[in-house]
């Protein structure tokens, strides 16, 4: 997916502004904002039910217009939370959505039952949508937008609502399937637990533009260049950060027991261990403590509010 | 080009909703029962002369003005008003059968898409946009046509049972009336059913599409009812011709609802 200098009015509101990223096959984006910052309308454009005001979308290699929206939105799964039908049951929702795409009713009844196992919905597959709880319908969501197996596949919020047991589950799935089947994800959300084992890349979103855009550790070392190290001593650990302080560039410090320090040059961490040894400091480990995306994404937006 | 198999998918789906929809289903049973069955009844029964000539408002007025030839010769005055309140007088209001259930079902499975916001993952799909509008007015049309039809077989067999003592043996369906049911209701239906599709890709609630359709559909097919019943029912010919030239109203009225349809402004208005 490309995407270059798309931008959207309504009235007024610039609700998206001269977005411009790339996503290639078999990744996974993670749009990030916070409420009411353009992803639910990105992905409306992404997906040709907006026509945007200026830039143009590229899908699997064909530009997104009025006339191949429909053809290329074949290839594509999008799951929102409000789209499956209450009265239907969930194997009835699926099954209606697998004969809009076009599938077989024997490659269906494979489909359906395979996505409904996987979803750990098996047993609520007969009962109407309206009566699952809420975490069950948003797993329904997803499994209603992956039962053709799309090519790129756009999540909106898939675990808003969710426990975090049901939210790391799906997470798990998620992940799973984009590696099996090498399917492109774009995923817009601002729960952002979990995201780790999921994006490759991300795009930060706030009042329409986007902050910053690319693939996580690059963005994350852009931030802090400087790697973060947690080390775990059997002594006293002031004397620890002493004796890491004694080694050339390494500033180390005592956080709530433990000793750490930063470092943009991955050889300092082997001298501070063999100080450490030299000194008669027991060191029982040393955790490089990365940035999380969480970090990376409040930082942003904080360094956004500030500017 | 159309995909007939995403259509019928579309239109299965809608099904399947609308029979699991009390509120949907009463009118399709109630309305038909009460022009198929109770109104010709209650014609047959109390149908000599003075009571139901005075009672209905415009009856006097439409027996004196019937052409001449219209109620065969040697019919009693019972047996003419009979005659002509069956054959000719309810043609229309019988026709508005099908726009009725157009109404509730169109209303139902477009603008009840809307109100529940499931419209959007519709709209994510690879439907056509004529597809889509299709699928809906068929979902309308289908149930509205089976119905009047239905109601067609029970409205002969009620006035042809309470009836045929009186006017001498069976005497129902014409020609006219089977060229009316066959050919005028579908037309009829799709085109009321283009109509309320495209008043609901302007409103928000069911409530707001049925009032609308209420107010603009119901007159304007109403008195296209009553203009082609009225012409239909004397000469099969001119019947034949209001049929076509019904056909090609259908056929603009959809192209124009499906140029009318956009997903923007479907998706915006939420």
């Amino acid at each position: 997916m490309s995407v270059s200098g798309l931008s959207k009015r309504f009235g007024d509101r610039q609700a998206v502004s001269g977005l411009t990223f790339e996503v290639t096959r078999g990744r996974a984006f993670g749009l990030l904002g916070p409420n009411g910052s353009g992803k639910t309308t990105t992905v409306r454009l992404l997906t040709g039910l907006l026509r945007p005001d200026g830039g143009e979308v590229a899908l699997f290699g064909e530009r997104l217009t009025e006339a191949s929206a429909d053809g290329l939105r074949a290839r594509i799964g999008v799951q929102t939370d409000t789209s499956l039908y209450p009265s239907l049951s969930a194997r009835e929702n699926l099954r209606a959505w697998g004969e809009l795409y076009g599938l077989s009713r024997a490659t269906l009844d494979v489909r359906i039952d395979e996505v409904l196992e996987v979803l750990g919905l098996s047993e609520r597959a007969g009962s109407l949508v309206g009566q699952l709880s809420k975490g069950m319908r948003q797993k329904l969501a997803v499994g209603r937008a992956v039962l053709h197996t799309p090519e790129l596949l756009f999540l909106d919020e898939p675990t808003a609502g969710l426990d975090p047991e049901a939210a790391n589950d799906l997470i798990a799935y998620l992940t799973g399937m984009v590696r099996a089947a090498n399917t492109t994800v774009i995923i817009c959300t601002h729960q952002l637990h979990g995201l780790e084992t999921l994006c490759d890349d991300i795009g930060i979103l706030k009042d329409g533009t986007l902050l910053t855009a690319g693939d996580v550790p690059t963005l994350l070392h852009r931030k802090w260049p400087a790697q973060r190290y947690s080390v775990t001593v059997g002594s006293d650990p002031a004397r620890a950060a002493e004796v890491i302080s004694s080694v050339d560039g390494l500033t180390a410090e005592v956080v709530a027991g433990e000793v750490t320090f930063s470092t943009a040059d991955e050889d300092a961490v082997p001298a501070a261990v063999a100080a450490l040894v030299r000194h008669d400091v027991p060191v029982r480990a040393v955790v490089p403590q990365r940035p999380t995306i969480e970090q990376l994404y409040f930082a942003t937006l904080a360094e956004e509010g500030a500017a | 080009m159309i995909d007939r198999q995403r259509v019928w998918a579309l239109m299965r789906k809608d099904w399947l909703e609308i029979s699991r929809n009390k509120q949907a289903i009463a009118p399709l049973a109630i309305v038909p029962l009460l022009f198929a069955a109770i109104i010709p009844a209650a014609v047959i029964l109390v149908g000599n002369g003075g009571l139901l000539r005075t009672s209905v408002n415009g009856l006097q007025s439409f027996l004196d003005n019937l052409p001449d030839g219209i109620v065969p010769s040697g019919y009693t005055v019972e047996q003419t008003v009979v005659h002509t309140v069956i054959i000719y007088f309810l043609a229309p209001f019988f026709l508005l059968i099908p726009v009725m259930v157009a109404t509730i079902v169109g209303s139902s499975s477009f603008v009840g898409e809307k109100e529940r916001r499931t419209v959007e993952g519709l709209l994510y799909t690879p439907l056509t946009n004529r597809e889509l509008v299709l699928g809906k007015v068929l979902v309308s049309v289908v149930p509205s046509v089976l119905v009047t039809w239905v109601s067609f077989v029970v409205y002969t067999v009620v006035v042809n049972s309470l009836g045929a003592s009186v006017m001498g043996g069976l005497f129902f369906p014409t020609w006219s009336w089977v060229v009316l049911v066959v050919v005028l209701v579908p037309l009829v239906s799709f085109l009321a059913t283009s109509l309320i599709v495209a008043v609901s890709g302007r409103s928000k609630t069911m409530q707001g599409a049925q009032s609308t359709a209420v107010v603009i559909i119901l007159p304007v097919v109403g008195l296209l009812i009553g203009q082609a019943t009225g012409l239909m029912l004397f000469d099969i010919t001119v019947a034949l011709v209001a049929a076509l030239v019904l056909l090609a109203i259908d056929v603009a009225a959809f192209f124009l609802v499906v140029k009318q349809f956009h997903r923007e402004r479907v998706i915006t208005s939420l």
